[in-house]
């Protein structure tokens, strides 16, 4: 699988660029350190000639400058690069977190659906249907202001931490039903086979069967499944930041970088590229990875 | 057919029933209290009481969500703010005291905005995702295949809210060359209904036929492959009308389910390219609704929503049945 993994230069370029992505998560402070400035400081508010009394970048391409690479924020005037670099912890944060909860549960719920069916299969099936009907993005804008009016005092601010519990919560609620049902197939096949049956036939225990026979052939699935949805998540997450229900200030984030950028995009366009590219990158290269993570598993690809 | 028709119905008020349970008890179990946001800050006590007894606040939450449920089936009757008596006729959604007016009248006042939406974002998915799937699948690994497969990707991975600025950056406000995006009826002029929403459509139908082209092409080339399609090339038609008579007619199935859900989804509001274009469908309504704090728009919104996304799945189910007789005698 690694070998056909490796033949594979597409998926190895993009391998790269996801963790090129992953190292700048895991290095932000260590990269922001050298390149001397962090994402908080109003540095055009506060050091003179960076932006106009309108609050717009004095220099051209939204204020690049040797000082600042990739420009400076308009209004608030901090550093694009470093709010950039930590947006990917943000994302890569909750997504990956995410996308934890809904492989331990996918796993587990799918795992036991496809091995026990019954009556456990209707009650299944019919959580499915509610849940895939469910307008979910609708669902998830409504759900972070319910959950503040719920656990947080009139006045006080929402902390950080809990922002990210919600929306990993209402990603993991969703996310893992697809998965779930793709393992339902998988180990309702792999339950008639061959060796599954020779394992019975010797007295082994159901729970030898689920742990030692079955689980061990689902782990394809489930990383082609992730490699997949970690992308999604990442760009639903931008999309409520984008609607103005995600992630709050001052806590950096790729969508709401996008949703200022849009107030100000015929002034300032290039404070909506460099997020708005980046996004795109990231999710490419996550989609090429996830297409040749899914071609090496499965020699029976049609390509 | 009559029993398979009633149990798909059963199923369908089933799965609404919940989740317009869930959506209720979640929204209005919250103890911000909706009384005090619908009667606004100005209330004296006994209007907030007032709006509390019309509004069904001082019943227990199980009574309260028979009385909603109630009022979708026969109608009822809602006290404003002020106690004037207001009529919901079935199917009663409730009653905004944001937007002084019944949740339903509401969603179908913007309504016209998002079907129109809908309706050209489903052309283009169609065109740009069935067809390009279909010329990859008859092309398959020569350079038409490749280059749709690219562009598809492309299409995967690029963001409404990205794609959809920079457009309007480039062809309305640099060249001009297309008109702002805006809704004009379709009753005032067909051809002014289309140029305000081409670029809407085009958006919304480029980020989403990546998945229509890739389900077209991996199902065609698997019903490609099957005895009945082989039969009908040995009797002597030709490639492309075999293809498009018998190959296309097998492979529909799970394209038709998911073009079913895509078509609901759509229904429910474009929340994203509503809000990029600017323009005030459902979408933005539940949007506004939720930064406002207006619940029964909410959970009007949600249901609504819903709605359309079951019967439009139910309905696809029945195309299917019809499409391909191994489902219908199954």
């Amino acid at each position: 699988m690694v070998d056909a993994f490796r033949r594979d230069r597409v998926g190895i370029a993009s391998f790269c660029v996801v963790g090129f992505f992953v190292v700048l998560a895991l290095a932000a402070p260590l990269i922001t350190a050298l390149y001397g400035k962090n994402p908080t400081e109003h540095y055009g508010q506060n050091g003179a000639g960076l932006l106009s009394p309108e609050g717009l970048p004095l220099l051209p391409n939204g204020g690049i400058s040797a000082e600042h690479w990739f420009g400076i924020e308009p209004g608030l005037g901090r550093d694009v690069l470093a709010q950039l670099v930590y947006g990917v912890r943000t994302s890569l944060l909750i997504a990956g977190t995410s996308a934890a909860v809904v492989a331990v549960i996918g796993v587990v719920v799918g795992v036991a659906v496809g091995y026990l069916s019954g009556f456990v299969d209707r009650a299944f099936t019919f959580v499915c249907n509610v849940l895939l009907a469910f307008p979910a993005l609708l669902f998830l804008i409504t759900l972070g202001p319910v959950v503040q009016t719920r656990f947080v005092g009139p006045g006080e601010s929402e902390p950080a931490w809990m922002q990210f519990l919600v929306l990993v919560l209402v990603f993991s609620v969703f996310g893992w039903v697809p998965l779930a049902m793709v393992l339902r197939t998988v180990v309702r096949s792999l339950r008639e086979r061959e060796f599954v049956e020779a394992a019975r036939a010797l007295g082994a225990s159901r729970r030898h069967i689920v742990f030692r026979e079955l689980l061990p052939n689902v782990w394809a699935p489930v990383l082609v499944h992730l490699t997949l949805a970690v992308p999604a998540m990442v760009t639903t997450e931008a999309a409520l930041s984008f609607l103005g229900v995600g992630v709050n200030e001052p806590v950096p984030d790729w969508g709401r970088m996008i949703s200022r950028g849009a107030d100000v995009f015929y002034d300032d366009p290039t404070y909506l590229v460099f997020p708005g590219v980046s996004l795109l990158l990231f999710v490419l290269a996550f989609n090429l990875l996830g297409d040749a993570v899914r071609d090496a598993l499965d020699p029976h690809t049609v390509r | 057919m009559t029993r398979y028709l009633l149990k798909r119905v059963a199923q369908a008020v089933a799965v609404l029933l919940a989740i317009s349970a869930t959506a209720f008890g979640l929204f209005y179990a919250a103890p911000s209290d909706p009384a005090r946001i619908a009667c606004g800050p100005k209330c004296d006590s006994a209007q907030l009481a007032a709006v509390r007894t019309s509004m069904g606040l001082d019943q227990p939450i199980v009574s309260q969500f028979t009385d909603y449920v109630g009022g979708i089936v026969t109608g009822r009757t809602i006290a404003d703010v002020d106690g004037t008596p207001i009529p919901c006729p079935a199917p009663c959604l409730g009653y905004s005291y944001t937007l002084h007016q019944p949740v339903l009248a509401a969603i179908e006042d913007r309504l016209p905005v998002t079907v129109s939406i809908a309706v050209g974002a489903l052309a283009v998915i169609l065109v740009l995702g069935v067809g390009s799937g279909l010329a990859a699948a008859l092309r398959r690994g020569r350079p038409t295949d490749r280059l749709l497969s690219g562009f598809n990707l492309l299409g995967a991975s690029v963001q409404i809210y990205f794609l959809g600025y920079v457009l309007q950056f480039l062809l309305v406000y640099s060249t001009g060359l297309f008109a702002p995006p805006r809704y004009v009826p379709f009753a005032d002029g067909p051809g002014q209904w289309a140029l305000g929403l081409v670029l809407p459509w085009l958006v919304l139908g480029f980020v989403n036929a990546a998945v229509y082209a890739r389900l077209t092409r991996s199902q065609m080339l698997e019903t490609m492959h099957h005895g009945y399609v082989r039969t009908a090339r040995a009797k002597g038609l030709g490639t492309l009308r075999s293809h498009l008579k018998y190959t296309a007619r097998g492979a529909a199935g799970p394209l038709v389910q998911l073009l079913g859900l895509e078509v609901g989804a759509l229904l429910g509001g474009a929340f994203i390219t509503e809000t990029v274009f600017g323009l005030g469908g459902v979408g933005k309504l539940a949007v506004d609704a939720v930064t406002g704090n207006d619940l029964p728009t909410v959970v009007g919104t949600v249901l609504v929503a819903a709605f359309f996304v079951v019967l439009f799945v139910a309905l696809a189910d029945l195309v299917v049945a019809w499409l391909d007789p191994r489902v219908r005698l199954a």
